[in-house]
């Protein structure tokens, strides 16, 4: 066992941890595996339902709106812990959520009038090409999370400087939604493309800085996941590495081997603080570090991970290989590093002028 | 450079290669028959592999056990499973044997890292009986592939060195002398009992030959390490089970079940105890560099795709009219031409020292001995005899000396873990510059993703190619020594 160096956390946080990790263990653990190969609405649906149970529904809706009310560092701990076993259904969950931020952040009545948070999965179309007027929805979304069989989509369609968000449902005439061909990762969140031709909104919902709101947490909840999969990664290579025996030795005690996991074990610990940091002091920039490092630190994680399980670690059943396609598919969404640098540079600067 | 009589494929391989072109100068034959092979990849890749290497590749995920013969028919008309056969047999093999595998696998991956593995392990599998000088075999088992392969039947090779509980123990000297070997190979009356298992063996369920090592006394393996020529039908022999692989799905991993599998004297490959330094040290030597051209094959589709990723427009812009981008691509094409030079350096070098075994006339009139009398039943008995092998070795050992076999392990060490690791992350920054878009190409450089991740582990883990080029070059601590007739041990 690895035991990882102590993160201070209030209470409130501590307990959610051990509720989300206990739900992690008992309905994901064992699926884990099947989740990833054939993610079924039906199958999804099961597990998906159980997460309701600790409040993961409808997590960032406020109690007295009947959500689970949890903050946004309250909600990236549960991902974390979530996608320690599997990182689709947190990633899911996470698009699911992201979709009814807009409806929490309006009028509470949007929400009773609007979408009921029960409504899994809702779809967060977003980042993509969508334009608002005369009462229709007109674009195109490349890529989002819990595309297929959705009940209802999220937009921030351009113009509004992204105040404005708006709900279609999936079974609306000119919505038309593509699964992706061949999901590589995360593939419990059922991914896909949206095209918009003239559909109406079933809500229009005004408010704060709505793209803004979406766009964190989106970055921080991937954050997240990442941390949860350089943890996967790093119990279950020490894990292996502890029984391997190669080389005259358990490999664990080859110094390569442990350099490789200590590279985890500090991508851990580097990525949940800055999780942390980016909860508490608000803004875009401190979030897209958080999601540059952390993503980029468990696609090596995880190819690493791989790597110290030698050939074992390219098969199926150690469920290596899925954290590699998984971490991978947290560094392409929603933006690409690049762009994410040149916006973080950008928002950084003072006085520049696209 | 101009090349006359030179396909467009070939011309840019010149121009990819410019030591090749150079040498064109000097022996234009000997360049354009490389070139030829190339050519023929190149339509291979376009005809055959590239139109099925995605769909193969996903049904492959759902249907482990499926395997599409139809690929490997195909690759008989390009005569790819001859490529590793000498000259005089038929095969494609002579002056530049490794240079022309190399090229060949960089082109043949460049569609599909699975196809080129599936391709590729076959020459593998086909190495130990070449270069153990296996003579008595080379006309009936390459002789076989040779003519199977005219008439579009692939006869596959495969070559099982990996073990459940030894991997990188059996890649190493030192490691086997202390590894926790499982298969053994007891003496009886005639011939051996093989018991135990191999896993991982590419092309493993589909071979019809087996290349496999173990040692005659498992509690002195290195002492006894041996290789054997197995046949799929021997009795109590079997591949019971594929792997369900991240990528390069399209060749399987099998592993091969040995119970109580009775395998003559004359099956073995070499002599008994050389098959460390004459079986896979020698074997590592010549083809770590050509799995390096997979890597840099896989990597090269990658950048193919992405390329045209970046021509695609989005939202009435093209990535490639951007500077990153335009850097991106400037960056990834170094990689893979870093890659081409360690692979090519070292394919140069093993060429050299293979070369001048398979060239002497010596060697060539020994196939002036008709057919008839190579294949019978003394010629072949006094070939595996102890004087036979002797003979043999003795020619071999006149061209092939011991410190250029270590030359070549570590260049094509050398090679591997650097093209292994460019690829990987040649791909990876590909899908990280990308994201997550709608593009056709997506999935391609998806799946070279997958594909490049094998490289860093087959042949040796990436860890194990480093530590062999410290011993060989660095600490000189690791000297190939073959043994023969004359002379033992491997250090
Ligand atoms: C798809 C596939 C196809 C293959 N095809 C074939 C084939 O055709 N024929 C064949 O014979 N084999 C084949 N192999 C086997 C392959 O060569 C082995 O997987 C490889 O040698 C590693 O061995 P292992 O998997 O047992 O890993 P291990 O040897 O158990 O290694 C586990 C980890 O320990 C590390 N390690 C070990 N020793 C040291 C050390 N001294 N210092 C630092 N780190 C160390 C390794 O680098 C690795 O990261 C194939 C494997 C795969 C996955």
């Amino acid at each position: 066992m690895i035991r990882l160096p102590e993160f201070h956390e209030d209470q409130e946080y501590r307990i959610l941890r051990e509720t989300a990790a206990a739900f992690a263990q008992k309905e994901l653990s064992q699926q884990a595996e099947q989740l990833d190969l054939e993610p079924t609405r039906g199958r999804v649906r099961e597990v998906i339902a159980k997460a309701g149970d600790i409040g993961m529904l409808a997590a960032l809706i406020p109690e007295e709106c009947g959500g689970g009310g949890l903050d946004e560092y309250a909600f990236c701990v549960a991902l974390e812990e979530i996608a320690v076993e599997e990182a689709g259904v947190a990633a899911s969950l996470l698009a699911h959520n992201t979709a009814l931020l807009p409806s929490a952040m309006g009028e509470p009545e949007a929400l009773i009038t609007g979408v009921s948070p029960d409504d899994y999965p809702a779809c967060l179309a977003f980042p993509g090409d969508v334009s608002f007027s005369g009462g229709r929805v007109q674009g195109r979304v490349p890529f989002a999370f819990n595309v297929q069989e959705c009940s209802f989509i999220t937009l921030i369609p351009a113009g509004s400087g992204g105040t404005q968000a708006l709900t279609v449902r999936g079974d609306t005439r000119g919505v038309e939604t593509t699964p992706e061909a061949y999901q590589m990762g995360l593939r419990a969140a059922r991914a896909g493309s949206v095209r918009l031709d003239g559909a109406e909104p079933s809500n229009i919902i005004s408010g704060g800085d709505m793209a803004g709101a979406v766009e964190r947490v989106m970055l921080l909840g991937l954050a997240s996941i990442a941390n949860g999969i350089s943890r996967s990664a790093l119990h279950k290579a020490y894990a292996y590495a502890s029984e391997r025996y190669q080389a005259g030795k358990m490999i664990v005690e080859h110094q390569q081997m442990r350099i490789f996991l200590a590279e985890m074990l500090a991508a851990v610990e580097q990525g949940r603080t800055l999780v942390k940091r980016a909860c508490e002091d608000g803004g875009i920039a401190p979030a897209v570090v958080a999601w540059l490092r952390c993503t980029e630190s468990a696609c090596k994680s995880a190819i690493d991970g791989v790597q110290i399980h030698g050939g074992y670690g390219y098969m199926r059943d150690y469920g290596m290989e899925r954290l590699m396609r998984d971490a991978k598919y947290c560094q392409m969404y929603p933006t690409t590093s690049q762009e994410a640098l040149l916006r973080l540079l950008e928002a950084s600067e003072e006085g520049w002028q696209p | 450079m101009t090349a006359k009589g030179v396909s467009e494929r070939g011309k840019k391989v010149l121009l990819d290669f410019p030591a090749l072109a150079a040498l064109r100068e000097h022996d234009r034959k000997g360049i354009d028959e490389i070139l030829g092979i190339v050519e023929g990849c190149a339509e291979y890749k376009r005809e055959v592999a590239l139109p099925r290497a995605l769909q193969l590749d996903q049904r492959m995920e759902r249907e482990p056990d499926y395997f599409d013969w139809e690929t490997m028919r195909e690759a008989c008309r390009y005569n790819i499973f001859s490529l590793a056969i000498p000259k005089v047999l038929g095969g494609l093999a002579e002056k530049y044997m490794i240079t022309g595998m190399a090229l060949a696998v960089e082109e043949l991956s460049s569609a599909c890292g699975g196809i080129g593995l599936a391709l590729a392990a076959h020459s593998l599998g086909v190495a130990p009986v070449i270069a153990s000088g296996a003579m008595a075999h080379w006309d009936t088992v390459l002789h076989e592939i040779v003519e199977e392969e005219k008439k579009g039947n692939p006869v596959v090779m495969a070559y099982g060195i990996t073990e459940p509980s030894a991997g990188t123990d059996v890649e190493e000297p030192e490691f086997l002398e202390v590894g926790k070997i499982g298969m053994e190979a007891k003496k009886v009356k005639g011939g051996y009992l093989l018991n135990g298992r191999k896993c991982f063996i590419s092309g493993g369920s589909e071979a019809k030959y087996f290349t496999v090592t173990a040692a005659t006394d498992r509690s002195r393996p290195l002492q006894t390490w041996t290789t054997f020529l197995v046949e799929r039908d021997m009795e109590g022999f079997s591949t019971p089970r594929v792997e369900l692989k991240m990528g390069q799905r399209a060749c399987h991993a099998a592993e091969l079940l040995f119970e109580d599998v009775f395998v003559p004297d004359s099956h073995v490959l070499g002599y008994e105890g050389d098959g460390m330094a004459n079986g896979i040290l020698i074997i590592m030597a010549a083809s770590r560099g050509p799995v390096g051209a997979i890597a840099t094959g896989i990597a090269r589709g990658a950048f193919e795709h992405f390329l045209a990723w970046t021509r695609e427009k989005r939202n009435g812009k093209r990535p490639i009219d951007e500077d990153r981008i335009r850097m991106t691509l400037a960056d990834m094409l170094g990689s893979i031409q870093e890659n081409r030079g360690l692979f090519l350096n070292h394919s140069f070098g093993g060429d050299a020292v293979f070369r001048g075994a398979f060239t002497h006339p010596i060697f060539l009139s020994t196939f002036l001995i008709p057919r008839t009398i190579r294949t019978s039943k003394p010629y072949s008995a006094f070939l595996n005899s102890y004087y036979g092998k002797a003979l043999v070795n003795a020619l071999f050992r006149y061209f092939i000396k011991d410190e250029d076999v270590t030359d070549m392990l570590a260049k094509a060490s050398l090679a591997k873990f650097t093209c292994a690791d460019n690829a990987m992350a040649l791909t990876s920054r590909a899908l990280e510059v990308m994201g997550a878009d709608d593009s056709p190409q997506r999935p391609w450089v998806e799946k070279a993703y997958r594909d490049a991740k094998l490289t860093q582990i087959y042949e040796g883990t990436n860890q194990l190619n480093r530590l062999v080029v410290y011993n060989t070059e660095i600490a000189q601590s690791l000297q190939v020594e073959i043994p023969g007739p004359f002379k033992k041990g491997v250090r």
